[in-house]
């Protein structure tokens, strides 16, 4: 049941990265906007966050960290948790691969998230450069 | 279930899930603030693990889930009506044109 669950994900992924490969959300028109900025007028942690993957899946870290740097920043920890994953999978456990379950991990991650959040809403240097951008 | 023991036990039993890392995916492509919340519980679930409070690091843990998944199913919901709405003006916007043109 597990399995199939992982299957689905796995081929909804698929589709969505050839999707974010091929339209630019930056040109085309039908990805869904922002909720929150829809509303509010404010950029979002994940503002952003289309057009940067489209970069992302192009190779360009570059373009994507001008959309949304917290993305590309969450990549490497998204790694090592897959990493640490794999480890338990094997050893039944994290060892030495406990950064997740570290009490200062999650509350740093918070403190960065909700920095980006108000940082990157600022309308002037050298805050603009975390809001979208080419 | 058995991963109660006295605390200052050098790790008893497995820590629960803690759901920080779909946390931050929910915060980072959902758009939505519910990802926040599974962060901040992500965190007490590790705070109250290594103060030796292994019940309340275990509430914590389906606290962050809940919220987690509330983000994840309600993104998902905008992007369904996102699309469905985003279908219908097609089709209205395609046959208003193909009116135009007769």
């Amino acid at each position: 049941m597990k399995l199939t669950g992982n299957i689905i994900a796995l081929i909804v992924l698929s589709i969505a990265a050839v999707i974010y490969f091929i339209f630019n959300p930056a040109v085309a028109s039908f990805f869904p906007n922002c909720p929150f900025y829809s509303l509010t007028g404010y950029y979002c942690p994940g503002c952003g966050s289309q057009r940067a993957i489209h970069q992302l899946l192009h190779g360009d870290i570059i373009a994507a960290s001008g959309y949304n740097v917290l993305l590309v920043l969450s990549l490497p920890v998204l790694a090592y948790a897959a990493a640490a994953n794999i480890y338990k999978m094997v050893n039944g456990n994290y060892g030495r691969w406990d950064l997740i379950y570290k009490p200062w991990f999650p509350k740093t991650v918070l403190v960065v998230v909700l920095s980006f959040w108000l940082l990157r809403n600022l309308p002037f240097y050298p805050f603009t450069i975390l809001a979208p951008h080419t | 279930m058995d991963q109660l023991s006295q605390p200052g036990a050098p790790t008893p039993g497995v820590q629960p899930k803690n759901w920080l890392v779909e946390s931050i995916l929910v915060t980072i492509f959902c758009c939505l603030p519910f990802g926040i919340v599974g962060i901040i519980y992500a965190s007490k679930v590790n705070s109250e693990w290594a103060a030796g409070r292994f019940a309340e690091a275990e509430t914590a843990s389906k606290e962050a889930g809940k919220w987690t998944k509330i983000g994840f199913f309600v993104g998902l919901g905008v992007l369904v009506l996102y699309l469905i709405f985003y279908f219908i003006m097609g089709v209205a916007l395609f046959s208003g044109a193909a009116r135009f043109n007769n």
